[in-house]
């Protein structure tokens, strides 16, 4: 299945919700959707799900635009987890999973695995307003897949969720994923969780897709420095003016991170280096180390955080 | 294709939420109870007490229908949309393969059960007592009493889910709920009475009898009166003729205008509101 939003406005009288929009999402592809509060996150993926129409621009399905009887045959296979969402009180979970099944046109026989991982049947059995925060969505995250989806999207899905809960939701996804392979598109705020698992990330401001790539991309994109962490033997050893010399930008110089120099791996006072550079620099930065590899205790070289990029486009 | 699962599955939940927060058994209770005391109690502002011919007994009655039916229907589907969005399902029955048709149906027909099923049970328990206790006693008016009793309430569940659909905010769908109710029930006659006052009866029977049609509890009273043969009396104009064209089978067309009208204009309304 693929997905193409071609110069997608969506406008409500003056007011401008996304602007002109471009995006291709492709089975099997994860993207996760970020972004402040009110950037038009929720519209773009309400235009996704077929709720909202485009203004201006159009939406294909596998390369046509839909008619609303099209519309209704992709729903059947749109799996939709809203951020917030209160169930029926009245209902059990399983009544609950049963009655969106019918909605839907799924079945609880489609996610029993899932079910079985997320639920005990005590728990499927009692009145959804018994549930905990974390149980009720669990049960939304149930209803978004009862029929199988082809399109999964998914606001804010582990907001709730205990460590376990977020790890077994991760698990489920991949599992789901590698099976099936659908669209997955998932919004989240903690940028730190999706950042290992979704393959493509888009970063939206004012109702623009401001920057979408894989985060390697966007990394490049960005052309934040990489940090550099340089634990050495001794402090004059020129391992400073060398790497000054090759334009690494040194941003701390301390004995430790407390500033204090300490006695450890056997009585050597260490010192630790805290460097910036280019990425381009990689390797000419990686030889001059192994130059002076015999003063060097460890080095660590990290990557911008998504975090990071995140702010750095903003 | 219409998801017939799907407006099963609706309504079926629609009517099992009333069913399990026990309104309907509550609603039932109260039209029985109800029935029976005005059924009795009717005619002691003339100083008698008891049961009395089904005419009077039903003219008793219509009274106290249009002012609890038409709040039931109102309180009873002015929040269906509301209640919804508040939850958040809203978005996901949006994004089903149902359509808006299917999804207004759905909740209509549940509530429609739901408020059509106490009617019936309150009516007929309370029949049943009635009978009992009169002789000579109309069947028949007594079930079209009912029917028009049924009727009543689709119209006004009709343009509650018009008002639900109409307001975004729960507070101004109370407010105008409580606007709606005392307008049909109060404000509209007594604007029309102000019309005749002023125009000194000068206005065509035709005309009032087409004004009257714009207010569904009227045309509730006018059945009601034509099924027991004295409607011209109850009505307390005895000195006017209702013109020919309003006969029974018209104002079950009108009743019809009046349920399909105000629901045709909320799936459309919310088409534009929600799926644009």
């Amino acid at each position: 299945m693929k997905i193409t939003l071609t110069d997608v406005v969506k406008k409500y009288g003056e007011f401008t919700a996304i602007n002109s929009v471009n995006l291709d999402l492709n089975s099997g592809q994860m993207l996760g959707l970020v972004g402040p509060n009110g950037s038009g996150k929720t519209t773009l993926l309400k235009l996704i799900l077929g709720i909202l129409k485009p203004t201006i621009g159009n939406i294909q399905v596998d390369g046509q635009v839909l008619d609303p009887i099209k519309w209704k045959e992709y729903k059947g296979g749109v799996g939709y987890m809203p951020e917030r969402v209160s169930f029926y009180d009245n209902l059990t979970g399983i009544e609950t999973l049963k009655f969106f099944g019918q909605i839907k046109g799924g079945s609880i026989d489609n996610i029993k695995d899932v079910l079985d991982r997320l639920f005990t049947k005590e728990i499927l059995d009692k009145k959804v307003g018994s549930y905990s925060k974390g149980m009720r969505q669990r049960l939304n995250f149930a209803q978004a897949i009862i029929n199988d989806p082809n399109v999964l999207i998914l606001d804010e899905p582990t907001s709730g969720l205990d460590p376990i809960g977020i790890k077994e939701f991760y698990e489920i996804i991949s599992g789901i994923l590698e099976r099936k392979r659908p669209i997955i598109i998932l919004s989240s705020h903690i940028l730190a969780e999706i950042e290992d698992r979704v393959t493509t990330v888009g970063i939206m401001k004012d109702g623009q897709l401001q920057a979408l790539g894989t985060l390697n991309e966007l990394y490049k994109k960005s052309e934040l420095p990489l940090k550099l962490y340089i634990i050495s033997k001794s402090e004059n050893n020129g391992i400073m003016d060398m790497l000054i010399s090759e334009g690494v930008k040194i941003v701390m110089s301390t004995k430790n991170e407390a500033g204090a120099v300490t006695q450890t791996l056997q009585g050597v006072n260490e010192r630790i280096l805290h460097c910036e550079f280019h990425r381009d620099n990689k390797m000419k930065i990686l030889s001059c180390l192994m130059e002076r590899k015999i003063d060097i205790i460890d080095f660590i070289v990290r990557e911008p955080s998504l975090e990071e990029v995140f702010f750095g486009l903003n | 294709m219409v998801s017939i699962n799907a407006v099963k599955a609706i309504a079926r939940k629609e009517f099992t939420d009333k069913l399990n927060n026990r309104w309907i058994v509550v609603i039932s209770i109260a039209f029985t109870v109800f029935t029976i005391i005005i059924s009795y109690f009717g005619s002691s502002v003339s100083g008698v007490t008891g049961f009395r011919e089904m005419a009077p007994t039903i003219a008793s009655l219509t009274s106290l229908v249009i002012y609890f039916i038409p709040i039931l229907a109102l309180t009873l589907g002015g929040g269906v949309i509301a209640d919804e969005r508040d939850r958040h399902t809203l978005d996901i029955y949006l994004a089903s393969p149902i359509s808006v048709s299917e999804f207004i149906a759905g909740k209509f027909i549940g509530l429609s059960i739901s408020l059509s099923l106490p009617t019936i049970i309150g009516f007929m328990v309370s029949g049943i007592v009635l009978f009992l206790n009169i002789t000579n006693a109309s069947i028949l008016s007594y079930i079209l009493f009912i029917v028009h009793s049924i009727i009543l309430g689709l119209i006004f569940l009709s343009i509650s889910f018009l008002v639900s659909v109409l307001f975004y905010d729960r507070a101004k769908v109370i407010a105008f709920t409580v606007f709606a109710w005392l307008f049909f029930t109060v404000l509209y006659d007594l604007g029309l009475i102000g019309v005749l006052v002023v125009s000194k009866g000068r206005i065509n029977v035709d005309i009032l009898s087409i004004l009257l049609m714009f207010n569904p509890i009227d045309i509730y009273r006018i059945m009601n009166f034509m099924s027991i043969g004295e409607y011209s009396l109850f009505l307390g104009l005895s000195s006017i003729e209702f013109p020919k064209f309003l006969n029974m089978p018209v104002l079950w067309g009108i009743c019809m205008i009046w349920i399909v009208v105000p629901l045709t204009i909320s799936f459309s309304l919310f088409k534009r509101k929600y799926l644009t």
